[in-house]
């Protein structure tokens, strides 16, 4: 080991380790942000935590995606991604230059490139190195490497433009070793997969302590907590000293023009002793656990967005607030937000350990939320991702999709629903237009409802239907499931589940099945029915109600068995008698029946409800097998509508509005939605002949 | 002061044809229909049995829109058959119209029936036909001229960091196509005029002659285009503020709303005709007349000899 990260070592104090180490690295690293390279010099600490002896090393090269377009990444993504392409000459790579064990083994010459996920002989992201050594259990191991990182110009997360530099993914990082029964391991080995287009998250806790010299003029932000920093004015150069314990990765920004802007989360104002309070009967802890804690929130802003600063720091306190309450306390000391300049969007809404990117434009209308809803849903990845560090590359929905259900919950709370941007000149016509607000409950149904349900919500990430497939149940249709298991079990129940979920696997790797058991044991119920067709299956919801018919019971017909003999009833008898019975006021009987139908094959208890003119209401339950059900009645007033799920707890149901129906048509109604329609159509017609 | 006379003129020529008004409007409500049909019968025989039909006229849903759309992808296709077959009857019979109406708001003293309407119609068709094609040429241009501002905005400031001076230069380049829509728009009003009253069916010589009339004139016409736009505007801001206090409300009040949506589409309707009548009003002012085409018919020689 070098003797200068020795030195570092002892020369950086770190705040209360939180997890036992794995993975720890000592950084020094140097940019030329001429050249838009990063020479490094890293000593990894790697703990052997399995009970297994290991035999060789496998690390992440994730820069090496954007090296050609022969990658893996380039063939996923098509050198195209959430909007961006890649440009002709931003190409990007990450070289290790030298790899040492402490006692001065070379392994350099053993370095070779491997594709656990696809073969690909032409990707070099994953690498292995052999040793003639291996790790026993519970040994530690020094490596020393050097590295250069060309970085990309910006279009997928990182990267530079212009003298903005987005160092994530930048530095060779040591994948996690499975021991057999680990998560899914049938066997031990390294979990090590390639950048693939879509996640990238995977990594054991460890304490970095990072150096970084950059030329003075440049504004830098880091994860973790900045140490000190010294001037060299000769060569015109600042270095500064990041320390951070018990995190999973690294990343770093850095450009002259940022504005940067300090504020304190102050937990004592943001928090009423009420909010306390009813977190801490709501999950049976003491108050002092439910208490969180000041964090210094860091924003590092471009200059055209200067007035939306305080925007970021709403974004980040809220987030701060809630993540806290419902699901612990933040643990770290600083959180700090980037936001990326014009055209390195590609940059933006991105998470690191402390460490987030936004995303804003050029006066962004108030009632805009992009901005509110990238910063807390990136922060929440401090708390799905960082925190709970669930592998994103097998079991995405995991991280992106619990943040999205917690940013919905928490964006539709505080800040009600966001307007889109239908901007003329600046000024927003949205809310001038009167249009509602948007919750994201119901873009996330929109998305859902959308797109054909093709793939589980737990399906390794590179192998879904496509890119989108990977989004939308990723994203927006684990949203709307965790919403409909929220209805199921009811809202304090979830809650409840989602922090022991939280609690309980913190500083650690859980999968899919293990949310499953806090849910069932939290909820004391079997949900294996939800979890095998929602999650593990893509079973399609859709039960509608098909038919309602209403019958008078008006005196039968015909010849009846009567006293021994047979008397007939004709027409005109009938009538007579039902008109005397009407004289005397009594109420017909109708005979009226429901029936319900399963469009979908996904099959779940249902509940129906029924309503009679009288306004009296009958419920009725149904399993939901079958493909049909019939529910029939006798009353003396008439089936006015009825509906399937009436509370509306299956989010997932791609069609409501054939969940209900009406036993007389809305004529009403239709005729004002048809002249609705045909107002908008003569003024797009008028629009159109306004040319000729 | 010459827009603002032009501008009542027009506005009074357009209110004294309430007929061809009535005609223009029915025309272009039966088009709307006809677009709008498909889309109702996906949309709207859901709502009409479903409990949610109620929640959603007052809240406008996404995901239910969503929910049409996946439940109607089969119909899709007819759908936008359906919408670009009505804009093409849309539009050939909006120029069918338009060559009927703008001869009677030229000629002031003009006395209205169905057949000089229908006379004028036909016989103007096929000239208002080719000039609204030609028309495709200033729109094109117009278009190009702010392709070009964005390439040499995207070239000055696109490397940048800052979004600010492209932004602005959008702005820039937004507000200058508006203009020239609104200038090539108006040209071709006094195309169809010059058309109309010259009998002449030379659409091509019509069109660059108003659009060298406006570049003559480029004051008088940006300011009588302007009172159009902005009368168009406060039109559509009074609309919204009127109906969204509509909106809502009980039978009486949907029957106002509706009276008020085709209160506001023959409005626009009124305007359209007032700019042909606005261009005909300045077209003799601003264009010294041609000398009149040698009659065929000799002069008589007895007037003469008295
Ligand atoms: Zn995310």
């Amino acid at each position: 080991m070098r003797r200068w990260l020795i030195a570092l070592s002892a020369s950086l104090p770190l705040c209360a380790q939180l997890a036992p180490p794995v993975a720890s690295y000592d950084i020094r690293a140097s940019l030329d942000a001429q050249k838009h390279t990063i020479t490094g010099e890293q000593t990894l600490t790697w703990v052997n935590d399995s009970p297994d002896t290991v035999p060789t090393l496998q690390f992440h090269l994730y820069m090496n995606a954007f090296r050609n377009s022969r990658s893996t990444f380039f063939r996923e993504s098509g050198g195209q991604l959430r909007g961006d392409r890649a440009a002709e000459d931003g190409w990007g790579w990450i070289q290790v230059n030298s790899m040492k064990l402490e006692d001065g083994t070379d392994l350099t010459p053993r370095i070779r490139c491997i594709s656990p996920d696809d073969g690909n002989p032409d990707d070099c992201t994953v690498i292995e190195v052999p040793l003639s050594e291996p790790v026993r259990p519970g040994a530690a191991l020094r490596v020393s490497m050097r590295f250069t990182t060309q970085l990309p110009k910006v279009f997928a997360r990182t990267g530079y433009r212009g003298d903005f530099h987005l160092a994530g993914q930048w530095f060779p990082k040591i994948g996690v070793w499975e021991t057999k029964g680990f998560r899914y391991a049938e066997k031990s080995g390294w979990n090590c997969h390639q950048f693939h287009a879509n996640s990238e998250f995977y990594s054991n806790y460890g304490d970095y302590r990072v150096e970084l010299t950059v030329p003075s003029r440049f504004v830098v932000g880091a994860t973790g907590e900045l140490v000190k920093r010294t001037d060299d004015a000769q060569r015109g150069t600042s270095t500064y000293w990041f320390a951070q314990p018990s995190v999973t990765d690294f990343a770093w920004t850095a450009q002259p023009g940022f504005l940067r802007v300090e504020r304190m989360f102050e937990a004592r104002k943001q928090t009423t002793p009420e909010e306390l309070a009813s977190a801490a009967r709501l999950h049976g802890i003491s108050l002092e656990d439910a208490r969180l804690s000041d964090v210094k929130m860091i924003a590092l802003i471009q200059p055209e967005h200067a007035e939306q600063t305080e925007r970021h720091f709403q974004a980040l306190a809220t987030a701060l607030k809630y993540f806290g309450l419902w699901y612990g306390r933040y643990p770290y000391r600083t959180i700090t937000v980037v936001d990326p300049p014009h055209g390195a969007g590609g940059a933006g809404g991105m998470e690191y350990p402390t460490f987030i990117t936004a995303g804003t434009s050029y006066r962004l209308p108030r009632d805009v939320l992009t901005l509110e809803l990238v910063t807390v849903h990136e922060f929440g990845h401090q708390f799905w991702m960082q925190l709970v560090a669930s592998n994103e590359f097998e079991e995405s929905w995991l991280d992106e999709g619990f943040n999205t259900y917690s940013t919905g919950k928490i964006v539709d709370k505080v800040y009600g629903g966001t307007s889109l941007p239908l901007t003329v000149f600046g000024s927003n016509l949205w809310s001038w237009l009167r249009l509602p607000k948007l919750t994201q409950a119901s873009m996330d149904r929109a998305a859902h409802v959308g797109t054909p349900v093709r793939d589980p919500l737990a399906t390794r990430a590179w192998e879904f239907y496509d890119s989108s497939s990977y989004s939308i149940n990723s994203y927006s249709r684990t949203g709307v499931a965790l919403r409909t298991l929220e209805a199921l079990l009811g809202e304090d129940t979830m809650a409840r589940v989602m922090r022991a979920y939280h609690q309980r696997w913190r500083f650690r790797h859980p999968h899919s099945r293990d949310f499953q058991q806090v849910v069932q044991e939290v909820s004391g119920r079997d949900l294996d029915w939800f979890f095998s067709q929602f999650v593990f299956g893509s079973r399609k919801l859709d039960y509608a109600v098909s038919e309602i018919r209403n019958r008078r019971l008006d005196t039968p017909v015909g010849v009846f068995e009567k006293g021994g003999g047979k008397q007939t009833v004709t027409a005109k008898e009938a009538r007579r008698r039902d008109e005397e019975r009407e004289k005397r006021g009594e109420k017909p009987q109708y005979e009226s029946w429901v029936k319900v139908e399963r469009l979908g094959d996904a099959i779940a208890p249902q509940e129906i409800e029924i309503r009679f003119r009288d306004g009296h209401i009958e419920r009725r339950a149904w399993d939901g097998q079958g493909r049909w059900a019939k529910f029939t009645f006798t009353r003396a007033a008439e089936i006015e509508s009825a509906t399937i799920d009436p509370q509306r707890r299956y989010a997932l149901d791609v069609n409501l509005a054939n969940n209900s129906r009406k036993a007389d048509y809305n004529t009403a109604l239709s005729t004002q939605w048809s002249v609705r329609l045909l107002f908008w159509a003569q003024n797009t017609m008028l629009w159109l002949t306004a040319l000729v | 002061m010459l827009p603002l006379i032009a501008y009542w003129s027009g506005l009074g020529r357009a209110w004294r044809r309430k007929r061809m008004l009535a005609l223009y409007w029915f025309f272009h409500t039966l088009c709307a229909a006809a677009a709008a049909l498909p889309l109702m019968a996906v949309a709207v025989p859901q709502l009409g049995r479903s409990r949610l039909g109620d929640e959603l006229m007052r809240q406008f849903d996404l995901a239910w829109l969503a929910e049409i759309a996946s439940a109607a992808g089969a119909a899709a296709p007819a759908v936008v058959f359906a919408i670009l077959a009505a804009s093409a009857v849309l539009l050939l019979g909006a120029v069918f119209l338009a060559a009927g109406a703008v001869p009677l708001l030229a000629e002031e003293g003009a006395l209205y029936s169905p057949e000089t309407f229908w006379r004028g119609a036909g016989r103007n068709f096929w000239p208002f036909l080719r000039l609204a094609l030609y028309s495709f040429i200033p729109y094109g241009a117009a278009f190009a001229i702010a392709g070009l501002l964005r390439r040499g905005a995207q070239a000055l400031w696109g490397e940048g960091l800052a979004a600010r001076p492209l932004v602005l230069a959008d702005y820039a380049r937004m507000a200058l196509l508006i203009v020239l829509f609104g200038l090539i728009s108006t040209a071709m009003d006094f195309a169809k005029v010059r058309l109309a009253l010259s009998g002449s069916r030379q659409s091509l010589r019509a069109c660059f002659a108003s659009l060298r009339l406006v570049w003559r004139n480029p004051g008088v016409v940006f300011w009588l285009w302007a009172c159009f736009a902005a009368t168009g505007a406060a039109l559509a801001w009074a609309y919204v503020e009127l109906a969204v206090r509509l909106e809502g409300g009980g039978a009486a009040l949907v029957v106002v709303l509706v009276l008020l949506q085709q209160a506001y589409v023959l409005a626009r309707i009124v305007l359209r005709f007032a700019a042909w009548g606005a261009a005909a009003e300045l077209d003799p002012i601003l264009r010294p007349l041609p000398a009149p085409e040698p009659t065929p018919a000799p002069v008589p020689v007895h007037d003469y000899q008295i």
